[in-house]
């Protein structure tokens, strides 16, 4: 399979050598699987196979690019791509900068996130796994929705530089179960990422939502008071807030846009719990950490934030360029972010409700359409969603309607951070809007934060 | 290729597919140009063409799609197997609302194609904004031109064929300076539809550079402002701002595929329920709306959607009533089954995919606030006592089902005893959507109205990004919880 890929690289870079062409050149393949579930139906059963290239072009301080979904066996197309780039190049507008062209001095063979069973995952499995994690649970009322996305994703660069070239191919499947009451409209859920097949457990799935249902079937459902409350945050709404987070705050042109709540003379400094770790792990496999960025530079473990205290921001290579930093080997589509794991002996959704308690606890599983109110302030908002759940301190549970957080990043990894679970799983971030790119993050079970604002709840679901 | 196409689905169909269609795209070709602070940073061409299969069999969609177009007939078989399996878990056979088999065509109008326009006359289109937008206070600006031109062939088994070459221009401007207190202030000019066209001639250049001066001056004012005020006031919103609670609070509260709970899985569903329809105080008897996707110059005006559908002018709200949903041939089908009543006629248009490999759902037109009777921005603000006048989407979030919504805006202006006093920053405002809609207190004239433009709305799994429209006019809400 590489050497396919290489080949068809190989006499890209010679057609664009042809055309005078300094140029970095890029495939993506991606074989895609994706298996909807609404109304305990099937809804969609679908698969797209789909090959890209990504041709970037350098002329002094002049740069052009050229993308193409194309047919793989028409070479001509290919090349017909490479004349627009030429076209186009002479009309770029010179930057005010210098732009780095890659020049590779190794290949790279990364295939240490593609796991060949996962790759072939059929469709009756697809489906095995459903009706296993919803047997026993759907009802006429109770319905079962979802997705099961799994695929392979091939990425390779080549430079005219050389003909050292660089390859990734991953694995993952990312899986999202949700039961819901047509009738009452609320609406649970239980969720996996996995990048091997061997780690596919519908059964784990199936205990958390069959919990959740009984909660939800027979618990007292309550609109909170608004006001400040000791929550606990699932692996979705700590991923999520997490990647939102580095995201608008932690990379350098985030900085230079003037976006981030985090500045320059923050490195150093504590900015959030001492409890908090947090780093850019490539060596994670199972979050589909990479080798090498697409300028060539080696990967290495990069600390953001180091026992509270903010540590570097991520340069991408035109950042670095424009801003005169040195990259950080952050010209990647993905990073592979970690944070450290707790002391707290919590590993699941039953072990959190059966945790003995001293005050009521607000455990949101996941954050429902996040977006960042003010980026100087760190501020954000979003909704709880799917399963949230209020433990009572005196033991008893009680099923609260959705509710909204408005609150600062470092409300949440802020001083305010009680504990943290031992257990650390990894959860699937990936968007599905473009190209495949396996994106996730390792991240507690469980965070435990205190005196998060509720500023508005549902009377109802 | 158009024979092929009909061969393999003329096959399918033998085979005992119910319903076979195809999309097939001989090419979609954008272009896309970034300026940030005088540097050209993007500087893009793509280009894509595939083949997209549907496949309805035993009840149950597979779908299948490639680039790779060597082999067409691989895509069908796929599609069918994939049709096959998912049929083993139906509980609902998918049926489609009957419609007419059509043969023709749709050509979006324009009168310069802005793929003829040399790259030069875009990039100095770009470095006019750009010396425009440097201005003092003013510490980032950006300026971005995207063009979409795409030809999709449609083609089913119930013997449409139809043609649509679609352009699109997608242009803005921003500029952002930092305040007093530290904060990053922008604002940003995406243009109205105004003209009856979408081509590049729709890009007027004079128009922009006005713009650019007021986002200069606004900004400039934002930087010394003091925040907006907390508290129960009224909201007078203004288009760049009331096309985003549009499009979030209506617009995507009457798809039906979200309200029959196809897209619980990710984007959520709706409040509304099918007994709503014909039922429902949605809001004030100010608030009529409509899926109009014959507007002429959005791109929510398609000619056809991926069923094959004609485009319609359909109400959604009239006086205040639910009376209507967007929709596509399946969901009307299983709608009018669950409600044990024929709640909509037929397919209102509106089922569409963003590429040739994803499958069409339910999406957004042009979904229209029609104008009042309360005057011009200028009444409406003379008729108001204390609120805020908001302007330019910061961030939206909204309840999963659609049921409240938090919106900050770019910037306010303070209103008392009918008048604008002074600019404030960082405005907020949030509520629940049909109390909102209710205390819907003035709808301005057709002077305050104009088209809006999306290109980028989310939905579906595997997700799709879709373009669509938004024609509103000034609304003023009363009541309204602003600052949390």
């Amino acid at each position: 399979m590489s050497n396919q890929v290489i080949d068809l690289l190989k006499q890209l870079r010679q057609a664009a050598l042809k055309r005078n062409l300094m140029a970095l050149i890029s495939y993506h393949e991606e074989d895609s699987y994706l298996m909807r579930f609404a109304n305990s139906s099937i809804s969609l059963n679908t698969n797209e196979h789909l090959i890209s290239l990504d041709f970037i072009a350098f002329d002094g301080r002049k740069k052009a690019s050229y993308s193409m979904i194309v047919n793989p066996t028409d070479f001509a197309s290919m090349e017909k791509g490479l004349d627009i780039l030429a076209e186009m190049l002479p009309h770029a507008q010179p930057l005010t900068y210098d732009p780095t062209f890659p020049v590779y001095t190794r290949d790279v063979v990364d295939e240490r996130s593609f796991d060949p069973f996962m790759c072939e995952l059929t469709n009756e499995e697809r489906l095995a796994y459903f009706n296993t994690l919803g047997e026993g649970l759907e009802s006429d009322d109770v319905k079962l929705s979802g997705i099961f996305s799994s695929g392979t994703t091939t990425t390779a660069t080549i430079t005219t530089a050389n003909e050292f070239t660089q390859y990734f191919r991953a694995t993952d499947a990312q899986i999202t179960a949700v039961l819901s009451s047509e009738s009452l409209k609320w609406e649970v859920n239980a969720e996996q990422s996995a990048q091997m097949k061997k780690d596919l457990d519908a059964r784990s799935l199936h205990a958390d939502l069959a919990l959740l249902v009984q909660n939800y079937q027979q618990d007292q459902a309550v609109q909170l008071p608004v006001g400040k409350y000791t929550v606990v945050l699932g692996p979705a709404a700590t991923a999520e807030l997490v990647q939102i987070m580095s995201y608008y705050a932690m990379t350098g042109s985030a900085l230079m846009q003037g976006y981030s709540f985090l500045k320059e003379e923050d490195q150093g400094k504590q900015v959030f719990s001492d409890q908090f770790n947090l780093i850019d792990d490539p060596r994670d496999v199972e979050i589909f950490g990479q080798e090498a960025d697409r300028f060539g530079l080696t990967r290495q473990p990069f600390p953001l934030v180091s026992e509270g205290q903010f540590q570097a921001f991520m340069w991408d290579q035109d950042s670095a360029d424009e801003f005169g930093k040195t990259p950080t080997g952050h010209d990647v589509s993905r990073t592979s972010l970690v944070i450290n794991a707790g002391t707290e002996p919590i590993e699941s959704l039953k072990d959190l409700c059966e945790m003995p308690r001293d005050e009521d606890i607000l455990y949101i599983p996941y954050i429902h359409y996040m977006n960042v109110v003010n980026p100087s302030q760190g501020m954000m908002t979003g909704s709880s969603r799917f399963g949230a759940l209020f433990l009572k301190k005196d033991g008893s549970v009680q099923v609260p309607y959705n509710v909204r957080l408005t609150q600062k990043f470092t409300d949440f990894f802020g001083k305010n951070i009680l504990w943290m679970s031992k257990k650390q799983v990894a959860y699937n971030v990936s968007s599905s809007y473009g190209r495949r790119d396996p994106t996730a993050l390792r991240v507690p079970r469980f965070v435990c934060v205190k005196d998060i604002e509720i500023s508005h709840s549902n009377p109802s679901y | 290729m158009k024979d092929t196409i009909r061969k393999y689905i003329d096959q399918l169909h033998a085979k005992g597919a119910h319903y076979v269609d195809a999309r097939w795209y001989p090419h979609e070709d954008s272009n896309f140009l970034f300026m940030w602070n005088g540097n050209l940073k993007e500087n893009n061409a793509s280009s894509q063409s595939g083949l997209g299969v549907r496949v309805l069999y035993n009840g149950a969609w597979g779908f299948s799609a490639s680039s790779d177009l060597a082999n067409p007939g691989a895509i069908f078989d796929k599609a069918f197997d994939n049709a096959r399996i998912a049929s083993e878990r139906v509980t609902f056979p998918v049926r489609l609302a009957e419609k007419e088999a059509i043969v023709s065509s749709f050509n979006s109008p324009n009168r310069i194609d802005p793929f003829t326009v040399g790259l030069d006359e875009k990039v100095a289109f770009l470095q006019k904004m750009d010396t425009a937008l440097n201005q003092p206070g003013i510490v980032q600006r950006m300026g971005m031109l995207e063009f979409v031109r795409k030809q999709i062939i449609f083609m089913d088994s119930e013997g449409s064929e139809i043609e649509k070459n679609i352009i699109e221009v997608f242009p803005s401007i921003s500029a952002m300076g930092i305040d007093k207190d530290g904060g990053m202030q922008r604002r940003t000019y995406m243009p109205g539809r105004t003209s009856g066209t979408r081509g590049w001639e729709s890009i007027e250049e004079g128009d922009f550079l006005q713009n650019a001066e007021r986002l200069v001056s606004e900004v400039n004012q934002l930087m010394v402002a003091d925040d907006a005020p907390n508290g129960k006031m009224s909201v007078i919103l203004l288009n760049g701002i009331m096309f985003l609670q549009t499009h979030e609070t209506i617009g995507h509260a009457l798809e039906l595929d979200r309200i029959l709970g196809y897209e619980l899985s990710f984007a959520g569903g709706s409040f509304v329920r099918l007994e709503d329809f014909g039922n429902l105080r949605y809001g004030s008897e100010k608030l009529t709306v409509r899926a109009n996707a014959l507007e002429p110059n959005s791109p929510g005006s398609f000619g056809y959607d991926d069923d094959g559908v004609p485009a319609q002018d359909n109400l959604l709200i009239d006086k205040g009533i639910l009376v209507g949903a967007i929709t596509g041939r399946q969901m009307v089908e299983e709608a009018n089954a669950k409600a044990k009543k024929q709640i909509f006629e037929g397919s209102s248009g509106a089922n569409r995919a963003t590429s040739f490999y994803r499958v069409p759902i339910e999406r957004m037109t042009n979904i229209n606030i029609d104008p009042g009777t309360d005057g011009t921005l200028e009444d409406i603000i003379a008729n108001t006592k204390y609120g805020l006048v908001l302007d330019g989407d910061k961030s939206w979030s909204i309840g999963s089902n659609r049921e409240q919504f938090h919106f900050a805006t770019e910037i306010g202006w303070l209103v008392e005893d009918g008048k604008k006093t002074k600019v404030v920053k960082n405005p907020t405002y949030r509520g629940e959507t049909v109390p909102f809609y209710n205390s819907l207190a003035a709808v301005g004239d057709k002077s305050t109205w104009n088209l809006h433009y999306v290109n980028n709305c989310g939905k579906g799994a595997p997700n799709q990004i879709m373009q669509l429209g938004h024609g509103v006019p000034v609304c003023r809400f009363d009541n309204v919880q602003v600052g949390e």
